[in-house]
Order: C-alpha cells, then sequence, then structure tokens
C-alpha cells in the first residue's frame, strides 16, 4: 500500500524533508548535479540523471579512516550526518544494493560505509521515460525496495511507494492507495552472455584502442568503489590521517607490486578487466550484474566506447 | 572499531638477512597460519603486506624485503619499537589437508619466507606428515636468507639448494644455476605428494611445468599469489585476478583453481 501526494503538497513536503536532515537532490546549474540543497525551489528533477551518481554520499572520493597523531593511528569519533537523499533514479538506487554487498560483508563490515548507509534515507524517483538514450537499465533486473520511498509521478499528484519503516514515517499522514506501475523500458538492451567464452575475443581490441584511460568511466559509474589507501602527514610532524582515495582500475599502477611488476600491463587488459568485472565476475559471485544499466560511461566516455554493442553484437 | 585499525606490537629482535631483507621478530599471538599474511604499518608512512615466517604462539617473524619507502622504513626499525600490524588476512597452505603426506616445498628469493613458516609448523607436528623436500633458490649465495638455519634443514629434511650464480665463493656448496632446474633432476614420487610453491610467478610457472611432466595432476600442486592487497578485506580491488580477490580467496590457490588465467 502506498500514499499519494498531491502536486500542490509536493514543495512543503519538500520542506518537510529539509527540516529533518540534510537534504541531497539534483540542482541545475551548468548541469544536473546532486548537492546539497538550501532551497527546495532548487531542485530539479527534470534535469537527466544527474552527473554523478550517488555513491559518493557513501563512498567519498577521499575521506581519513584513521587519524594519525605522534605515530599511533587513533579511531575517528565523528557522528556521521543525517541526511535524505532525494531524487535518486533507481540505477544509483541499485548501485548502493551492490556496493552493500561488499561493504556490509559480515566477515568485515566497513564501519564508516555502514554509519552512512545507517544515517541516510533514499527517496528516489522512477523514471517515466528513460532519461537518456543511452540508459539500459530495463535489462538489468534493477529492483525498487533498495530505497526507502519511491516517487511515480501521475497527472496530478506522486504516488509514492513505502519501501521501508524509516520511509513510511515522513508520509502517515497522507492518503492511502493500491496503484501498480511499471518501471523505465529502455530501447537499449544489454543481452545476456556469459562472457567467459570471449575472453580472448578481438573486439576488445577494438574497444580498448579507443580507451585513452582517463578513468571518467569508472569516476561517474553508480558502483566503481575501487580504492587505494595511503597515509597523509603534515609536512614536519608525526600527525595526519590515513587516506582511502577512490582509485580506478584504469590507472597502469593500479596493479602494480613490490619492484614495479604491474600484472595488467596493457590497456587492454584494463579496460576488458572493467567491463568484465561489471558484467562477469560480480555475477559469478554474487548472481547478479554489478552493472545498473545508467549508461554513464558510455554517454560521457570521450571516445563513447560502447561495450553494450561491442557484446550484444560483437560477440558472437 | 574500524577494519583498519591496526594494533602495536613491540619487535623482540631485528634479524638482518641479506642487503635487501630484514626479518623483524615481532612479540604477538597473533599466530597467522603458514602463508597468510599480515598487514604491516608505520602510521605516518604507510602500509604494506607482508606474509608469515613463523607458526607459532609467542613470535611472529616478518622477512621485508625493502623494495618501497613502507618498506625502507619498516627494515630501519629497532629492537624495542613498536609496529603496527592488522590482520591476518587470506586463505594459507592447507596444512589440515595434508596430514600424512609426503610435501614438497618449492620456493624462490623472499618467497622462501612463508615456506619457513611451514618448515616451523611441521616441526611441531613431524609425525603428522611423511617425506619433506625442500627446494630453494637464491640469487648469490650472499642473497640466502636464514643462513643460520640452512644446516639444520639440510639434517632434518631432504634439502636441495640452489643460487643462480656465484661470483665469489660459495659457502653453502651448493648447486649453482635455477631452482628449477634442480626440480627437473629431482627424482620426486607422485604417489601422495603435494608440492607447496611460493616465489617469482616465473618461477611458479616454470616449476608447474616441470612437476607436470613429472606427472604431478593439477590439484596436488599449491601456489601463492603475490598482488599488492591494499584493504585486504576484499573490497579495494587491487588484488583482483578476474573475480578473485587474492587477499581473502588466496593468497594460496590450488592450481586448478587458477590454472590458465589471464588477466
Amino acid at each position: 500500500m502506498g500514499r499519494v501526494l498531491k502536486k500542490e503538497d509536493y514543495k512543503s513536503f519538500l520542506q518537510k524533508l529539509k527540516k529533518e536532515a540534510e537534504l541531497i537532490a539534483p540542482v541545475t546549474t551548468d548541469m544536473t548535479r546532486f548537492q546539497v540543497v538550501d532551497n527546495v525551489d532548487d531542485i530539479d528533477l527534470n534535469g537527466g540523471n544527474p552527473f554523478f551518481p550517488i555513491k559518493k554520499y557513501f563512498l567519498p572520493n577521499e575521506e581519513p579512516l584513521l587519524i594519525i597523531k605522534n605515530g599511533l593511528t587513533k579511531e575517528i569519533k565523528q557522528k556521521p550526518k543525517k541526511r535524505i537523499i532525494f531524487g535518486a533514479r533507481l540505477c544509483d538506487i541499485n548501485g548502493i544494493a551492490i556496493m552493500d554487498k561488499l561493504f556490509l560483508d559480515h566477515d568485515y563490515i566497513d564501519e564508516k560505509y555502514a554509519r552512512r548507509r545507517d544515517n541516510t534515507i533514499v527517496i528516489g524517483v522512477n523514471c517515466l521515460a528513460p532519461p537518456s538514450e543511452y540508459c539500459f537499465c530495463s535489462s538489468m533486473n534493477l529492483q525498487k525496495d533498495n530505497c526507502d520511498l519511491l516517487l511515480h509521478e501521475r497527472e496530478t499528484d506522486y504516488y509514492i511507494d513505502v519501501l521501508s519503516e524509516k520511509g513510511a514515517k515522513f508520509i502517515k499522514h497522507l492518503p492511502e492507495e493500491e496503484f501498480y506501475y511499471s518501471l523505465p523500458q529502455t530501447e537499449k538492451r544489454l543481452g545476456k552472455k556469459d562472457l567467459w567464452p570471449y575472453f580472448a575475443d578481438k573486439h576488445w581490441e577494438k574497444d580498448s584502442d579507443l580507451c585513452v584511460s582517463c578513468q571518467r568511466c569508472t569516476i561517474l559509474c553508480p558502483t566503481c568503489y575501487c580504492f587505494d589507501m595511503y597515509d597523509k602527514v603534515n609536512p614536519g610532524t608525526k600527525n595526519g590521517e590515513r587516506m582511502r582515495n577512490i582509485d580506478s582500475c584504469h590507472s597502469k599502477d593500479f596493479t602494480e607490486v613490490a619492484g614495479g611488476h604491474v600484472f595488467r600491463d596493457t590497456r587492454l587488459k584494463r579496460y576488458r578487466h572493467r567491463v568484465l568485472h561489471k558484467v562477469q565476475f560480480f555475477e559469478d559471485k554474487f548472481k547478479r550484474s554489478m552493472c545498473t544499466g545508467c549508461g554513464r560511461c558510455i554517454e560521457y566516455c570521450h571516445s563513447k566506447i560502447d561495450f553494450v554493442t561491442t557484446i550484444n553484437e560483437d560477440f558472437k | 572499531m574500524s577494519i583498519f585499525q591496526a594494533k602495536r606490537y613491540r619487535i623482540k629482535e631485528v634479524l638482518p638477512q641479506t642487503d635487501d631483507n630484514v626479518m623483524l621478530r615481532v612479540k604477538t599471538r597473533l599466530n597467522p597460519q603458514p602463508g597468510q599474511f599480515v598487514e604491516v604499518s608505520i602510521p605516518g608512512v604507510g602500509e604494506a603486506p607482508i606474509s608469515s615466517a613463523s607458526c607459532n604462539n609467542e613470535f611472529l617473524d616478518l622477512n621485508v624485503r625493502i623494495v618501497g619507502a613502507v618498506t625502507e622504513a619498516i627494515t630501519k626499525m629497532k629492537k624495542g619499537e613498536q609496529v603496527h600490524l592488522r590482520g591476518p588476512y587470506g586463505r594459507g597452505y592447507p596444512m589440515d589437508y595434508l596430514r600424512g603426506k609426503n610435501i614438497v616445498l618449492v620456493g624462490g628469493g623472499c618467497g622462501v619466507a612463508p615456506l619457513r613458516g611451514i618448515i616451523e609448523f611441521i616441526d611441531k607436528h613431524r609425525m603428522d606428515y611423511k617425506e619433506i623436500y625442500l627446494f630453494f633458490g637464491f640469487r648469490s649465495p650472499a642473497d640466502v636468507l636464514f643462513k643460520d638455519e640452512i644446516d639444520d634443514w639440510s639434517k632434518k629434511y631432504n634439502l636441495n639448494m640452489s643460487v643462480d650464480k656465484a661470483p665469489e665463493d660459495n659457502p653453502f656448496n651448493c648447486s649453482v644455476g635455477f631452482v628449477t632446474k634442480l626440480l627437473e633432476n629431482a627424482e620426486l614420487s607422485t604417489d601422495n605428494t603435494e608440492v607447496l610453491t611460493c616465489g617469482p610467478s616465473i618461477m611458479i610457472d616454470k616449476c608447474i611445468d616441470i612437476l607436470k611432466s613429472k606427472g604431478f595432476s593439477d590439484d596436488k600442486l599449491w601456489e601463492s599469489y603475490e598482488r599488492h592487497m591494499k584493504c585486504s578485506t576484499g573490497k579495494c580491488g587491487h588484488c583482483m585476478i578476474n573475480g578473485k580477490y587474492v587477499c581473502m580467496d588466496g593468497p594460496v590457490f590450488r592450481h586448478d583453481e587458477v590454472k590458465g588465467i589471464d588477466e
């Protein structure tokens, strides 16, 4: 059972959210991005899928893991902000569910990630039509139950699907309704294929020849979580931080080991690794693809490399 | 507590090995299983994954080869100072499964260090294992690790040692040439025998070819993979090979698990 929010009450709903916690939503300036909202009138759900995915609110590009003081490592005692992310689309929301598999792995729960997850409410919006020609999410088996609330726009109101207790408390006062809606249907689709037989296929080279290792695809991917760890020290002191920085498997030194040997020493190997990690390796282990079909890695690629077309058409 | 938080342990002894290898003996009960590793760090310098070279409840031997800023700083530490450790991590050599079998250890250079942990384990449980063969190779006599123990090993086990070259003298009276040659010339029965290797990947590949030509099947060969494990908790992605995390699924793999792996 969901709830119904009339369009005339939409603004006051957003204002209420803003009072509850730090509100993050798509805002259009030179482009549409998720950012902290000062004025709810700035929220723009029609600007297409925001450039950066919401992953940075759970796994920041750069963050200290431990404090280094006088040569010792100390825990960071800091309560994360209460946040509401409003206006995320299902591709980004599923991206978080994918990151959960690793960062909330029972053997090694990443405490910082887990705290941010606990303190963040995600309110999604259902795409009525794919925001970009590069979207192929309807072939990626997206689930809607990874967020707290999901808004589906109708002519005069929003139908709000209630997907968690945390989300329910914001809309208890709204009238109930049972309504079935469909998830977006994209024209572009990634065919399901076992890619192991194509590991040595010559078509990888066609794509990797166009790649310039700019790492845009990994930065913009809602699920690329690879990171580097290093110690940052204030000059002349023994104080600083043990840092975690988002890293990219496209960089040459990503697989460098002691002595300088690089295992994935060609661009082809690095390109293939990224694509196969998304659509084969992760699937082998977790029985779901690591790709959510947002299409950003194709849309914003320097050379418009399209692994979906390569997989669909070239791997025969 | 953060999974990246390390604990401090006191260095009991510093045991220099060669020009570029120093072994730290750290007072700890962490006791990694042979083949497992720990993240060793000096806050402000950084972390490095180092394999355990011992197997006991009183101390942990870490043979550190100087290859960068972090390992260099670690090797400069002195007795009585404290080093930060977290772990142990990974899947080590299958010591339980190997009970009742003949074991062949093949190590090259600092790859001998993790095998030393196996030797210590076998020393303690000698009755559980049958014949033990050691094949250890080093670059030159000056690069031989654990010099004081070589004699003991040669008395207790079937030790075959080589140095790639001996430009001046050869105090160990060992053969000169690659360790793979020793292995090639050795008469090894495949019967109830398993082989555990650790060393440069080129050496491991060659050893596997030789062992297979001697009739060993893929599921009797165990190899330890080298990668730069940064988080060691199956997240950061640096050690991943085609979906396998060396830090958690390895670093020790049975050959049929990684056979023909290209990346």
